[in-house]
């Protein structure tokens, strides 16, 4: 056998599989922070329902293992990978689900957070990478997600809040599971937007009382149920 | 054909890109000492080369981990002391600061399941961050290291020659420096040349293993001389540090105070002992478990009753803990400073 065949034919597979791919089938989904449903900035000033005024300075967490959920419930079994969202970084705030069925969609499943497995599993790559700044070092384990600013409701250190929430052992395992059922005309174009509201994290937090979480714990679990309620898809 | 046709096209796909390359690894073989358990340590997620190990030997005497480039993992890890810090009871980190704990030994990490003396790193590869983290260590971030790194012509070429890549990242870096650390096994002392029959114990050093059998092995259980737990060793708490061990971690009341259970190997020239540094000498250590022990309600059920060993049991017993010096290990060229 030739070897230029040989090459002809690998260079005739590379461009299939590299056109068959800019195919869509898949999701893209954008995650879009908020306050109050108003898109949140950096910087900006706001006022919670415990009547905190509060800044932001960093927001970053951890999406993980997004899946669709089909009619029927039926969940799509693919293993994907994990991504970290960060609002200083545009890219960072859209990734993309294969849909590999003709099935309809009727609703997105992902972690907040990273589980147990891949937090006892050593040095990872990717968005796992520890020069992430999202892996605590005195104790092993991802951080799930961070939020720190600032708010004159704070007697601490230049008034700064800062919630560290992880923990991936038993009793403490902070990682929560989050299924969004949604309608069809969320969808548009193969787009579809999660928005992530904190307001509805602030407005059950005091700050004057609960301003600094950065160990897992009993503290952390309670910041990781309420977190839960600030996702959704209009 | 076609299909034998596809294959080949595949692997010349899959390959080929490598094969140009010309990427060759020296494998490593991880050598388990006679009477060894299996190491915890799994290596198929970082196979051993040469050129990983290496590198790891380079990052591990290499100042560039710290934020002022001023320390390396080698400042408070000295080999010809079984990689610890002799002379501090508590270690330094850059500009002078001091920690709160006496540094580790750095022995048979493959065989371990927790690191730091609260057993709060739950796996070798994620160690490092650490020590390169911590303000009163090394006081740098993951991120700026991997960055400096980049920056080297000389770290460049290693990571291509260990990994294959030029492009470092946060991984590539602790899985190198596991390859060097994961690496240190001591297991050629007297103690295990007379286990393996290539020499014999004196008549005191024997009297000694009997006393060390019957008063130390349930915690520090031979061949490796840790059962890799965590205990209260009835240590008066130092009020200045008020360190409540592994309860940090698990936040458990019934973790208050314990420490983790570190080797013996090499115990000659590992002093300063205990978490706090607070014994110089290995007399004073057995001088501690003889009479010294403080009663509280997470003391080790195995050190309820003091030892009350005689003058001449505590000194074949120090015989005996002299036998597990290992001095190829303590001045083995290959985990030296890299020339």
């Amino acid at each position: 056998m030739h070897l230029k065949t040989l090459l002809l034919f690998g260079l005739l597979w590379t461009s299939l599989s590299v056109f068959s791919q800019t195919k869509s089938d898949s999701l893209l989904v954008h995650v879009q922070f908020q306050f109050d449903g108003a898109n949140l900035k950096l910087n900006s000033t706001y006022i919670s329902k415990q009547n905190d005024t509060l800044t932001f300075d960093k927001i970053k967490m951890y999406l993980s293992k997004p899946q669709l959920i089909y009619k029927n419930d039926l969940m799509d079994e693919k293993e994907n990978p994990y991504h970290l969202i960060d609002i200083e970084k545009p890219k960072s705030q859209q990734f993309s689900i294969n849909n590999t069925s003709k099935k309809k969609i009727t609703g997105l499943k992902f972690n907040i957070g990273v589980d147990s497995l891949a937090s006892v599993s050593g040095a990872m790559e990717g968005a796992l990478d520890a020069t992430n700044g999202m892996y605590w070092a005195w104790q092993s384990g991802f951080i799930n997600f961070k939020i720190e600013g600032k708010s004159s409701s704070c007697l601490t250190r230049k008034n700064k809040f800062q919630f560290h929430v992880g923990g991936y052992s038993e009793p403490y395992y902070a990682m929560r599971e989050m299924s969004i059922i949604f309608n069809e005309k969320s969808i548009k174009n193969n787009e579809i937007t999660i928005q992530v509201d904190l307001a509805k994290l602030f407005s059950e937090i005091r700050l004057s009382e609960t301003n600094a979480i950065m160990i897992p714990g009993k503290e952390a679990m309670k910041i990781a149920d309420i977190a839960k309620n600030m996702f959704s898809v209009q | 054909m076609k299909k034998l046709l596809f294959i080949l096209t595949l692997s010349l796909l899959v390959f080929g890109g490598f094969s140009f390359k010309q990427i060759y690894f020296t494998p490593l073989y991880f050598e388990i000492p006679k009477g060894f358990p299996k190491p915890v340590y799994d290596f198929k997620n970082n196979p051993l080369t040469e050129e990983g190990f290496q590198l790891g030997r380079n990052l591990f005497y290499d100042p560039i981990l710290s934020r002022d480039n001023t320390i390396s993992c080698a400042s408070c890890h000295l080999q010809q002391t079984g990689f610890t810090h002799v002379d501090h009871d508590l270690s330094h980190g850059i500009e002078g600061r001091i920690g709160t704990r006496n540094s580790m030994t750095l022995m048979n990490l493959a065989w371990s399941k927790t690191f730091m003396w609260d057993g709060g790193v739950n796996h070798l590869d994620v160690q490092a961050i650490h020590p390169i983290t911590s303000e009163v260590e090394m006081d740098e971030t993951l991120e700026n290291v991997v960055s400096k790194l980049q920056r080297s012509e000389k770290y460049q070429h290693l990571f291509q020659d260990a990994f294959g890549t030029k492009k470092i990242t946060g991984q590539l870096t602790l899985k190198a420096i596991s390859q060097f650390v994961v690496m240190l096994t001591t297991s050629n002392s007297k103690y295990d040349k007379v286990l393996r029959k290539e020499e014999q114990f004196t008549d005191m050093e024997q009297k000694g293993y009997a006393v060390f059998k019957r008063n130390c092995a349930s915690c520090h259980q031979e061949p490796l001389f840790t059962n890799d737990g965590f205990e209260n060793n009835g240590l008066s708490i130092d009020t200045t540090l008020n360190d409540v061990g592994r309860m940090r971690i698990t936040q458990k009341e019934t973790d208050r105070q314990k420490f983790k259970v570190p080797t013996l190997r090499n115990v000659q020239f590992t002093f300063p002992y205990m978490h706090d540094g607070r014994f110089e000498t290995l007399n004073e250590v057995i001088k501690h478990y003889n009479s010294g022990i403080e009663k509280s309600a997470t003391l080790s059920p195995k050190l309820q009753q003091p030892m009350l060993l005689s003058d001449d049991e505590r000194t074949e017993l120090l015989a005996f803990l002299k036998t597990l010096t290992d001095k190829e290990f303590l001045f083995n060229p290959r985990f030296s400073f890299p020339r």
